[in-house]
């Protein structure tokens, strides 16, 4: 039976086994979370009963922090990693539930302007990522996986475009490290801009959707802002990550035409395959919201329900950057990225403050 | 093909990604509470 030698034994103990596995991480993120709402709770009231000046620090950023003060002293043991590498699982269920605080008449009008800001948005990033990597002499391959990383959105589109254009471990793991050390910085200094420029909560939930990469900082972002900007960022954030295959696609034929990778089949199902979704699943409960099949304190568990699962990614997103790995992986493609990540920055921001003054919003 | 080859054959057609996982797991938390199995999520 030599055909049956090549297939791995599927053992029916196994999803029970994976299930166990992720239980502590899980509870890890839980308690961490929680931890993080309870020091936002007491730590403003400690500070106004004895009457210190204390700034209002969100439970985002006490659960963040933590995460991170975890992961870079004693590290996270590897009892505890299967559990903590869920958190993208709770941040896309959270941004489905979140679906069922927006009508679709909103999402049809924001969408519409976030869809024109988003393709100027990847537009202008992929050509001057590309141009950036051209200059500091990055492998061709590095420089495109930068380019979606920073265009469309961090992780997630590395790892699909590093599939689709058979580019190396090292490359996908430069790009991967300084998208997330780049999105660990925004996650500091975007709340501190905004608050700087007194950004109206819509221009700067805009902002973040369009500029911070991963999903899971760029909702973190809008969350240190304000309740209102999170909604906008994840609404922003998630078109953005509508438009991964396309780009994927592009990059797959453009690399398959240079002969350095494999050609594109059949296109609908690439496209497909690759589109994430949890973009849907967000658009069905804004419908199902939006045509009163829950009703109000119905929604308003489901929007609960959101933040509990936000609570868990955003311990998460704490705990999965480790800054001295971050360093190992060198400064030049850091450097592209900061300097790209910049001009990105800079760019949207001049992009959202203009279409507010054009469209009012 | 033998059983085995074919057992694993379907059994990765049904492999569901992360974020297919994820949608499933929202819509059961929704309709559940649609239907008032969890009336009050507290925050």
């Amino acid at each position: 039976m030599a055909d049956a030698v090549s297939v791995p034994q599927v053992h029916p103990v196994q999803p029970m086994l994976r299930f166990v596995r992720v239980i502590p991480g899980v509870l890890l993120l839980a308690a961490i979370g929680y931890a993080g709402k309870l020091l936002e709770q007491n730590v403003g009231a400690y500070a106004k009963a004895h009457h210190w000046t204390f700034p209002n620090i969100e439970y985002v950023l006490w659960a963040i922090v933590l995460g991170l003060a975890i992961s870079n002293t004693v590290g996270v043991p590897e009892l505890f990693r299967a559990g903590v590498a869920t958190y993208e699982f709770w941040l896309k269920a959270g941004i489905v539930l979140l679906g069922s605080r927006f009508l679709l008449g909103d999402i049809l009008k924001l969408g519409g302007v976030s869809l024109v800001l988003v393709a100027i948005e990847i537009t202008g990033a992929i050509v001057f990522m590309t141009f950036l990597g051209r200059v500091f002499r990055l492998k061709p391959k590095l420089t495109s996986l930068l380019a979606v990383g920073s265009a469309v959105c961090g992780v997630s589109a590395i790892i699909a475009t590093k599939g689709a254009i058979e580019a190396d471990d090292e490359d996908s793991s430069f790009s991967i490290a300084a998208i997330l050390a780049l999105g660990a910085l925004a996650l500091f200094t975007f709340p501190l801009i905004g608050h700087f420029l007194h950004l109206s909560d819509r221009a700067y939930g805009l902002w973040a959707g369009l500029a911070v990469d991963n999903t899971a900082e760029a909702t973190a972002a809008g969350a240190l802002y304000s309740d209102a900007a999170a909604k906008l960022a994840v609404l922003v954030k998630s078109t953005r990550n509508a438009m991964i295959g396309f780009v994927v696609l592009a990059y797959a034929i453009y690399w398959a035409g240079k002969g350095q990778a494999q050609a594109v089949g059949n296109k609908a199902a690439f496209l497909w395959q690759k589109f994430p979704k949890f973009v849907l699943g967000f658009l069905v409960i804004s419908v199902l919201a939006t045509y009163h099949f829950f009703s109000k304190d119905q929604v308003g568990a489901l929007a609960n329900l959101s933040r509990w699962a936000f609570l868990l990614t955003f311990a998460g997103v704490g705990l999965r950057t480790n800054f001295k790995e971050m360093r190992k992986q060198g400064l030049r493609p850091f450097a592209v990225g900061a300097i790209g990540e910049v001009a990105i920055a800079v760019f949207t921001l001049g992009l959202v403050v203009g279409a507010e003054r054009l469209f009012g919003f | 093909m033998s059983e085995q080859v074919k057992s694993a054959a379907s059994s990765s057609r049904w492999k569901l990604s992360l974020d297919t996982w994820a949608v499933l797991a929202a819509f059961l938390a929704a309709l559940l509470i649609r239907a008032g199995v969890f009336k009050h999520i507290p925050w």
